[in-house]
């Protein structure tokens, strides 16, 4: 298939995703929608922290504005990872059993492939809006109205450094998703428990709310091998967060590089796998409600 | 509103019967699947874990740790009301099944009320998975001097909880789309309020504002009650109180539900949308 046929499928594939996804409410409110969840998701974490520094459960005052910052960035930068897993988890389900199209889209000249990719870059602009918007609102709560000094610029944001690792990093995401999305298609019991069963594990391996060196010595080498693990270290660098962050930069960019790679070479084979198989058994128009 | 022909005897075991009939089909659908049961206990703990992780990280003591695990644990039926209860309709309507619920000769709150006792029953078997696989795992202490007392709160804190998850049924009924997104909305936000995640919710640290806006979700009188039975070692004397608003709490969603429902079933009539689907 050539490029241009690729590129021309998944652009309309991401122009019904949008739709889909958007197009229930009115601009507002749906931006409105996409910040509450990561915000208070933020304000959970950001608590717990402001609670601790309260009793001095531990370390100084200096430490906490530090651990907020830290916490902020992690936070915010997870919502890919969310609206990614999640919103992919769910796509063949809901194609293939409530609207029920899955199969038209098989038979079309433009394959899954580019449809997957466009539905995945509509998680993408979702995750983009909720990160922006939970930064902001980040910033002006606890800077702005709490009067906390958090050492959280966000004017001062190295692009050179950020890009690289937003690009990778969601390279790394969509690959994972396009693994659930395989998963979907050859199975369907999974579609509710997949998105949250590979967030959860995420947030609680990546590095997300604590440094990975919290977790146990055997525990830390999953991590190690998390793209997750490298992108919120290479995000938080860019930020000029350098405290509790492991390695420097380029050797993060450079771990993402190759957890991207390896996440994009096993989603595709597997998804090829999948969807050999679907042909095979005829799942692509199995209808699965109960 | 007496059907002709049926005495309230008839017309109360009728009600009955459908709410036994949608109970059964939620448990026998919940629970045929393993690896859903599984998931549903095993996928809370991962969360669970990253605060028990990031409680350890910053020095706080091992109660707080027991707190998030039975905040986890109710975080769970709070889930269950949002999408098993709140969201029920519009999953009914899509699948064609709403339309003969409304022919049925029965209350819809018979409906609603077999939704929330299956509902109930299944989580309460998923939280308590949740709370032993959390104890197992991170080993922390619980102060438990009157169980007795423990499940009264717990099974207040669930009418209450469900009587809210009828009256949000009843008003995501004409939901589209919108009924997903605002079940997806009301998760973290909720988490938030409840303090569910919070080594204490009642503390001179978190705003009243927030301790007020999270007094109107019953979870969170009842969590508070629960944590202070179970881990502070309290005894009736520190929970009269919460008993006092969750039975308050469930006095006024009930019948606010009712009327809702009823509001809402009329105005789906009269706008043609009971049936509509792939809105």
């Amino acid at each position: 298939m050539a490029v241009a046929d690729f590129v021309k499928s998944a652009g309309e594939s991401f122009r019904v995703g949008w739709k889909i996804e958007s197009n229930w409410t009115d601009p507002v409110l749906f931006a409105t929608y996409q910040v509450i969840r990561p915000l208070a998701s933020l304000l959970i974490v950001s608590f717990i922290v402001i609670i601790g520094a309260s009793v001095g459960a531990s370390a100084n005052s200096a430490f906490y504005t530090r651990y907020l910052a830290w916490l902020i960035v992690g936070n915010a930068f997870y919502a890919f990872v969310l609206q990614i897993m999640l919103g992919m988890a769910i796509l063949v389900h809901v194609d293939r059993t409530r609207y029920e199209v899955l199969k038209n889209i098989y038979i079309s000249p433009g394959t899954l492939h580019p449809y997957v990719i466009g539905r995945g870059l509509v998680s993408v602009v979702n995750g983009a809006v909720s990160v922006i918007l939970t930064l902001l609102f980040s910033v002006a709560i606890f800077n702005g109205l709490l009067h906390m000094n958090i050492p959280l610029n966000l004017l001062n944001v190295n692009l050179l450094m950020l890009i690289p690792a937003v690009i990778l990093g969601i390279i790394g995401l969509l690959a994972i998703g396009y693994m659930l999305c395989a998963v979907n298609i050859v199975s369907n019991r999974m579609e509710f428990i997949l998105g949250d069963s590979v967030s959860g594990t995420f947030f609680l391996l990546g590095g997300v709310i604590f440094p990975i060196t919290s977790l146990p010595s055997q525990i830390q080498l999953i991590s190690n091998v998390l793209p997750i693990t490298f992108f919120l270290n290479a995000i938080r660098e860019s930020f000029g967060i350098t405290s509790m962050v492991t390695g420097d930069y380029m050797s993060n960019l450079t771990f993402l590089a190759l957890t991207t790679l390896v996440a994009l070479a096993l989603g595709i084979g597997v998804f090829r796998l999948a969807e050999q198989r679907a042909k095979k058994l005829g799942l692509f128009d199995r209808k699965s409600e109960y | 509103m007496m059907l002709r022909g049926f005495s309230i005897r008839e017309e109360l075991l009728n009600n009955l019967r459908a709410a036994y009939a949608r109970m059964w089909v939620r448990l026998r659908g919940a629970n045929r699947d393993p690896i859903s049961l599984v998931a549903e206990i095993g996928l809370p703990i991962l969360t669970i874990g990253a605060y028990v992780v990031l409680y350890r990280a910053i020095g706080f003591p091992s109660t707080a740790s027991s707190a998030v695990i039975v905040g986890g644990a109710m975080v769970a039926f709070w889930t269950n009301v949002l999408w098993n209860m709140s969201s029920q309709w519009f999953w009914e309507r899509e699948q064609g099944n709403l339309e003969m619920y409304l022919v049925a000769p029965v209350s819809r709150m018979s409906i609603l009320l077999g939704m929330a006792l299956g509902g109930g029953l299944n989580t309460a078997i998923r939280a308590l998975g949740i709370v032993l696989l959390g104890i197992f795992v991170f080993q922390v202490p619980f102060q438990l001097r009157d169980p007795l007392l423990v499940g009264v709160i717990f099974v207040l804190t669930l009418v209450a909880l469900y009587a809210l998850g009828m009256l949000f049924a009843s008003l995501f009924m004409l939901y589209g789309r919108e009924a997903w997104n605002t079940a997806n909305l009301l998760q973290e936000p909720v988490y938030f309020l409840s303090g569910a995640y919070f080594p204490g919710f009642y503390v001179p640290i978190v705003p009243g504002a927030i301790q007020v806006a999270g007094s109107l979700i019953p979870m969170t009188i009842g969590l508070d009650a629960i944590r202070r039975l179970a881990i502070g070692g309290g005894d009736i004397a520190s929970v009269w109180l919460h008993i006092v608003a969750l039975i308050a709490c469930t006095l006024i969603l009930f019948p606010i539900a009712r009327r809702a429902l009823n509001y809402m079933e009329s105005l789906g009539k009269k706008e043609g949308r009971l049936t509509l689907r792939w809105q």
